[in-house]
């Protein structure tokens, strides 16, 4: 797997951090314990000698056990006198064994030992000649400092690599953020809103990169703005000289008894392709117009409600079997859709006999049936391609646009939906469309 | 008695075919070719109903439509040939009753105008509603004893709406009920006539306490 830009940002920072504290650490803890110790060993060393001279002084007399006593600085601490006369002690019980021969046989010495699992600084001088005296010094105050340090420098370490990593992930996110916010910006235009802009930027290394995306997005916001008046305009033009033609055919249509004939053919063969002239226009103006603007309104609606209404409104005699589903829909286009559905039926298999709305699970479904010839498995794709003209072998009168299921895919793709044609049993087909539906509220 | 139409379009072409084809449909139809001449001819002779091409030189169909509104309730058909949300709404925001995209049957068109012409059955009784009062015979509304003046569409619609008692009434019914024709999902013109009625009707239209929006149904009465 691999990490995000982000993410290795943020661990090589806290590692950097790690290993520079950690150092840093081990440096200070060295010469802090070092100096501790030397400076423990340098003030032990210096009372036992002040502690030898007047053991010297009294080493005959009878005192001596209470001058050792005397002498002793805690209860860890212990001092032994090994002369010919034997071993005289005090403080803290502890054995001649427990010490280091050589430091017995070789004083003047220093040494750090463990006596009965405690720390101990023992320090043996020689005494009136032949006579070794030995003080043992506790250390446990100075090895809880050294845990002490030990802790803070760990701890330090630890939070210095986590401030790191801290660091890390906050700086790249700031450095990232323009990155951030050109992803954003493109996913925009990519979807559709072409005002999508960057913010300026200041940093020079920004600058540009964020004036090259604006004036793109602002050219491409142009050319989509200049086609969309083309097609209006287009729109414009084309649809006044239809007026004048499809009034003017209604009247010479009225008027068809007086012209028998083949005038009178003529004239029926004009005024109705006039009219076919008419709706593909219409058709196809709403198909460039999907393309480019987009007056796309949804609101919440009920789609069985619509469904029956179209239906009632224009073929009532069909079936409809509708259950409640709300959708986030467009009116205009939804009606369309399903206007489409039942004049394509009506055109190629003889009208529509049966119209279900359902939900089926986050979906809601549409279907329309017919009991016509069915559309063979090769132009199941096909039949909703723009101008893909009658199936074959049916008996379509060619009186419809060539766009009517282009229009129904174009409009069902607006809504996120899906939509298909399969077969129908025992015969005909069955046109599905399937929109997300919206959870009960 | 014969339906006299001013029929406002600068296309000669479109004028001539439109205005045969709707004679045909039994209207009487008088043509204007400018905004200037149909205001001229309207303030001397009187129509039952005008059809405006949205774009006119001079005089623009949109100017057209809002003065003939300043003047009264003239019922107007707004004629587009641009389908763009914003022209449509624009044209009945300036206060036309109903619209058609160009290219246009005479024949949609006739059923159009019969349908905003239709009388109303008989007059029922004055209906309350809070500080308004709606006497259908005499086709007026009264709001806290002040006479609101409403167009003969907008009049519709709040005696539709009024006439439910204060259950709901969906976008369906109304646009059935009050434009009368094939209902075509086209709920703009819905949407803005409520518009227009609420600017008349409520203390504060944008929050309305009257004519209340049941979302995803339609739209209700507070009784």
């Amino acid at each position: 797997m691999k990490l995000t830009l982000r993410c290795r940002v943020t661990l090589s920072f806290g590692f950097g951090l790690l290993v520079v504290t950690s150092v840093l650490a081990f440096a200070t803890w060295n010469l802090a314990s070092g100096y501790m110790l030397r400076q423990r060993e340098a003030s032990a060393t210096r009372q036992a000698e002040v502690n030898v001279r007047l053991v010297e002084r009294s080493l005959a007399s009878p005192g001596l056990d209470e001058l050792l006593t005397g002498l002793t600085t805690g209860p860890d601490s212990s001092i032994l006198v090994l002369g010919r006369e034997g071993l005289v002690r005090a403080g803290r019980e502890v054995e001649p064994s427990q010490l280091p021969a050589g430091l017995l046989e070789r004083p003047p010495g220093t040494e750090r030992i463990t006596v009965d699992g405690l720390p101990m600084l023992a320090v043996a001088r020689p005494v009136a000649g032949d006579a070794v005296y030995v003080e043992l010094f506790g250390l446990q105050q100075l090895n809880r400092s050294f845990t002490f340090l030990g802790a803070v420098l760990v701890a330090g370490t630890i939070g210095s690599a986590l401030l790191g990593a801290a660091l890390g992930s906050w700086a790249s996110k700031r450095a990232l953020k323009p990155l951030a916010e050109l992803n954003s910006a493109a996913g925009r235009i990519a979807g559709g809103d072409l005002h999508a802009r960057l913010p300026d930027q200041d940093d020079p290394d920004l600058a540009a990169l964020a004036a090259k995306f604006n004036s793109t997005a602002h050219a491409l916001e142009q050319r989509a703005l200049r086609d969309a008046r083309f097609a209006s305009d287009v729109s414009h033009e084309l649809r006044s000289p239809l007026t004048t033609m499809v009034n003017a055919g209604a009247v010479l249509r009225r008027r068809r008894d007086h012209l028998p004939g083949t005038a009178g053919t003529a004239l029926e063969l004009l005024t109705s392709e006039v009219d076919r002239f008419a709706r593909m226009v219409v058709d196809l103006l709403e198909i460039s117009r999907a393309d480019q603007t987009d007056d796309y309104e949804p609101e919440e609606l009920d789609l069985s409600a619509l469904v029956r209404n179209v239906i009632a409104t224009r073929w009532s005699a069909v079936p409809v079997d509708a259950g409640p589903v709300r959708v986030l829909g467009d009116r205009r286009r939804l009606d369309r859709v399903l206007a489409n559905l039942v004049e394509n039926a009506e055109r190629h298999a003889g009208g529509a006999i049966f119209v279900a709305v359902s939900r089926a699970g986050d979906r809601a479904r549409v279907e329309v049936e017919d009991d016509g010839p069915g559309v063979p498995e090769a132009l199941r794709e096909q039949i909703f391609e723009r101008f893909a003209r009658g199936r074959p072998g049916s008996r379509g009168d060619d009186s419809g646009s060539g766009l009517g299921l282009a229009l129904v895919r174009e409009h069902v793709q607006r809504h996120r939906g899906r939509v298909w044609v399969e077969d129908r049993f025992p015969r005909g087909a069955r046109f599905v469309v399937e929109l997300p539906a919206l959870t009960k509220s | 008695m014969c339906v006299r139409v001013l029929l406002v379009e600068d296309d000669e072409r479109i004028r001539q075919a439109l205005g045969l084809a709707l004679s045909d449909e039994g209207f009487s139809v008088d043509e204007a070719g400018s905004g200037e001449e149909a205001l001229h001819r309207l303030e001397t002779e009187s129509f039952d109903v005008v059809l405006v091409d949205l774009t006119l030189p001079g005089v623009d169909g949109l100017e057209v439509v809002r003065t003939l509104r300043a003047r009264g309730d003239l019922p107007i058909i707004v004629v587009t040939a641009r389908t763009d949300a914003c022209d449509v709404i624009a044209g009945l925001e300036a206060g036309a009753d109903d619209y058609v995209t160009k290219p246009l049957m005479a024949s949609v068109l006739a059923a159009r105008v019969r349908a905003l012409l239709r009388r109303r059955g008989p007059g029922r009784e004055s209906v309350r509603i809070g500080a308004l009062e709606i006497r259908p015979q005499e086709g007026l509304v009264h709001r806290a004893g002040e006479r609101v003046h409403l167009t003969r569409t907008e009049f519709r619609l709040l005696l539709e709406l009024a006439g439910a008692g204060g259950r709901i009434v969906t976008r369906e019914q109304l646009l059935q009920k009050v434009w009368g024709y094939d209902y075509f999902g086209d709920t703009r013109l819905l949407d803005v006539h409520i518009r227009r009625l609420r600017r008349k009707i409520e203390a504060n239209p944008d929050d309305p306490e009257l004519l209340l929006t049941v979302r995803g149904t339609g739209y209700r009465i507070r009784s």
